[in-house]
């Protein structure tokens, strides 16, 4: 887009160059040629008019003479003139001879008004060369003569000059060419810049301005432009304010929350163990207490685990797991009636395995919920640069349009079903993200929900015993 | 069994249930409700085993470990907030033994305890050899680490996490294993109890921690001591 305003501000430029060099070269020459012409023509037609009636008629005699029109011809070639004599009777007589059958050539305008007596003219090529002919008859009635001037040498200066207007002209486009190009760039460096300024914000620079250098349209527009990234600055910020005053309040309110929690655990962890020693009335009370203890723990736990996604500290420790054996591990203490679908080799992959085991946990926590009952299929794939694992039930599924959503916090599909936290799935998404994966979700056909967690496959995995570096302690978390 | 336990917890319903729980089952238990109380206890009568805090008024759980390590070996179990590593990972290097997350279940911690309180007991079981790891010379009886001569104070966990891992020597054992062995964790331990651990140890028998030729790890799998 810059660069084709650039190209067509360039092009205008250089075609108005070109067009006013051309009327120009165009111009001169003409004046050049017409100036030489008539310059030529004016001065032979004065030698002509002075030689007819003044210088001829003593020379030549009446009838002249072959021997009188020789010598005549050999005086005027020694003043560089060629001649035709045409006697009223007799041949043509040209000097030098080799001209004798010019006169043949000599247009019939001419040779007919030189007739009548009068002095004319023509540009003529003769014998070869071009030619200016100016003619008459000597005292208005005697022979004519015809006087032929070589103006080959106007010829050579037009062409001279043909060449250099030419060649200025090309000169000229070539200079334009470049001039125009840095005129074009000169005038939209404004907007070039502007465009680095715009993509700067686009990437979340929001301190990138356009510089305002000048007061005309740019420049106001320029301000325009800085005035709407103020406020976007402003909206953005304010509202990333508000975000962490809220994930802050959250957190704040997650940590109160742990030490009663904490006490309510240890509390119910007695009690439990008493529930049958209670009277009746008071025993279905401790055991909703014990009950509901255990949801509060789940959802403060929660909540604390997703506010240290918020505060960004999470750090990855990646090993060698085998995935195959851990999927059995999580599936073996979190939902023991899951069918596996393992490939037969084993799969290595470099990653979290802590962090693993609480995604695969959530989403067999998950389809235990909401497809209670239901069969459940934990399935790995896994090809040279990408590895799947999917945990597809036979439950309701998702309404189409929400499918999306129950990776967002406190989603709850069916809101009639208390179980879990509402905020497993999310959890899950996030640590997908720190493991460089992801969390993708569909119905399958035939009913039932699968969501399915990709992770990308790194460089293949170390030889020897890289671990025993210090950069390689198992970081903290 | 009757063990004397030290229990610094500054929360009073935390204090008062768990102090109940292990009554129950049997142990003597004393009470402390920050951590200068805490230390005047310990300092005042003995104890097999000190159940502490982290988060406490005055003098913190760490400080008090530190405290207390300083004059004696008796198990330290701490009670750490859930998710928090670095309450882990400083309250090992100031010399806990174990530790239990809030919020826990009575019978989890006393089963705690009770692994603790175990492997402090265990005795010499008649086994009276002499175990050679490198450079290093291990008292099994005595249960004291010696480099070229010169005793190396270690804590009753790492003295017996190097022990597990000479006695197996050039074998890999998995971080599972270990915490089955030494902590007596049947499932669901944390195997950064393990590494911080095995950093502590190679800090004090490395000749180069950085570059452990003793005890290795082996990615992926666990730690072997060299054969």
């Amino acid at each position: 887009m810059l660069s084709g305003v650039r190209g067509r501000l360039t092009a205008t430029i250089v075609a108005l160059v070109v067009l006013t060099a051309v009327v120009l070269g165009v111009g001169a020459y003409v004046f050049v040629d017409t100036r030489l012409h008539d310059q030529a023509l004016r001065e032979a037609a004065d030698q002509a008019g002075f030689d007819l009636s003044v210088l001829i008629p003593s020379r030549l005699g009446d009838p002249p003479t072959d021997e009188s029109m020789r010598k005549l011809g050999d005086d005027f070639q020694r003043r560089g003139l060629d001649t035709i004599i045409v006697p009223p009777s007799g041949q043509p007589f040209a000097t030098p001879g080799t001209l004798t059958t010019a006169y043949a050539s000599i247009p019939d305008s001419v040779r007919s008004l030189v007739d009548r007596g009068q002095i004319a003219y023509a540009w003529q090529p003769l014998a070869g060369r071009s030619s200016l002919v100016v003619a008459g008859r000597v005292s208005g009635t005697g022979p004519a003569i015809y006087f032929i001037r070589d103006t080959t040498a106007i010829d050579d200066t037009l062409a001279q000059l043909r060449f250099a207007l030419g060649a200025g002209g090309i000169l000229l486009a070539l200079v334009a060419v470049v001039a125009a190009r840095q005129v074009a760039r000169g005038v939209l460096a404004p907007v070039q810049e502007a465009a680095r300024t715009a993509r700067r914000i686009a990437h979340g620079d929001l301190s990138a301005r356009v510089p305002v250098s000048s007061t005309d349209e740019f420049g106001s527009w320029a301000e325009q432009f800085n005035e709407m990234v103020d406020t976007l600055e402003d909206t953005i910020v304010r509202l990333e304010a508000a975000q962490t005053q809220n994930r802050r309040f959250v957190a704040d309110v997650s940590h109160e929350l742990r030490t009663p929690v904490a006490a309510l655990v240890a509390e119910v962890s007695i009690l439990r163990d008493h529930l049958d020693s209670l009277p009746p009335e008071s025993r279905r009370a401790g055991e909703l207490v014990v009950q509901d203890v255990g949801r509060m723990r789940a959802l403060v736990e929660d909540l604390m685990e997703l506010s240290r996604f918020d505060a960004a500290g999470e750090q990855v420790r990646a090993e060698p797991v085998d995935l195959g054996r851990l999927i059995r591990d999580v599936a073996n203490a979190r939902h023991r009636d899951a069918v596996l679908e393992l490939p037969d080799d084993r799969v290595v992959a470099e990653t979290d395995a802590r962090r693993l085991e609480r995604i695969l946990g959530n989403l067999l926590d998950n389809a235990r919920e909401h497809a209670p009952g239901a069969l459940v299929v934990v399935r790995l794939r896994a090809t040279a640069d990408r590895i799947a694992i999917t945990v597809a039930d036979r439950g309701p599924g998702v309404p189409l349009d929400r499918v999306d959503r129950i990776f967002d916090r406190f989603y709850m599909a069916d809101p009639s079903r208390r179980g879990g936290s509402g905020l497993g799935l999310a959890i899950a998404a996030e640590h997908a993200a720190l493991l460089g994966g992801r969390l993708r979700a569909r119905n399958r056909d035939g009913g039932g929900l699968a969501i399915e967690l990709l992770l990308r496959v790194t460089d293949s995995l170390p030889a020897g015993d890289p671990a025993a570096t210090p950069g390689d302690e198992p970081a903290l978390r | 069994m009757d063990a004397r336990i030290l229990l610094v917890e500054d929360d009073p319903s935390i204090r008062e249930v768990t102090a109940i729980g292990l009554s129950a089952a049997g142990f003597d238990v004393a009470t402390a409700a920050d951590g200068v109380e805490g230390m005047e206890r310990f300092l005042a009568e003995p104890f097999d085993l000190v159940l502490l805090d982290i988060m406490l008024p005055r003098l913190d759980g760490y400080e008090v470990c530190r405290q207390i390590r300083r004059t004696s070996t008796v198990p330290i179990v701490m009670l750490t907030a859930r998710g928090e590593a670095m309450d882990v990972v400083v309250g090992l290097e100031a010399g806990a033994d174990d530790y239990v997350r809030k919020p826990f279940e009575v019978p989890e911690l006393i089963a705690r305890v009770r692994s603790a309180l175990r492997r402090a007991n265990a005795g010499p079981a008649g086994e009276t050899a002499s175990l050679r790891l490198g450079p290093l010379s291990i008292d099994v009886a005595g249960r004291t680490v010696a480099r070229d001569g010169t005793d190396i104070p270690v804590t009753r966990t790492e003295f017996d996490l190097l022990l597990e891992l000479v006695r197996h020597a050039g074998q890999v054992l998995s971080r599972d294993v270990l915490l089955d062995r030494v902590w007596g964790y049947d499932y669901l331990g944390d195997s950064r109890l393990v590494d911080v651990a095995i950093q502590r140890l190679r800090s004090k028998v490395e000749t180069d921690p950085a570059a452990p030729e003793l005890i290795q790890t082996v990615r992926g799998a666990g730690y072997k001591a060299s054969r």
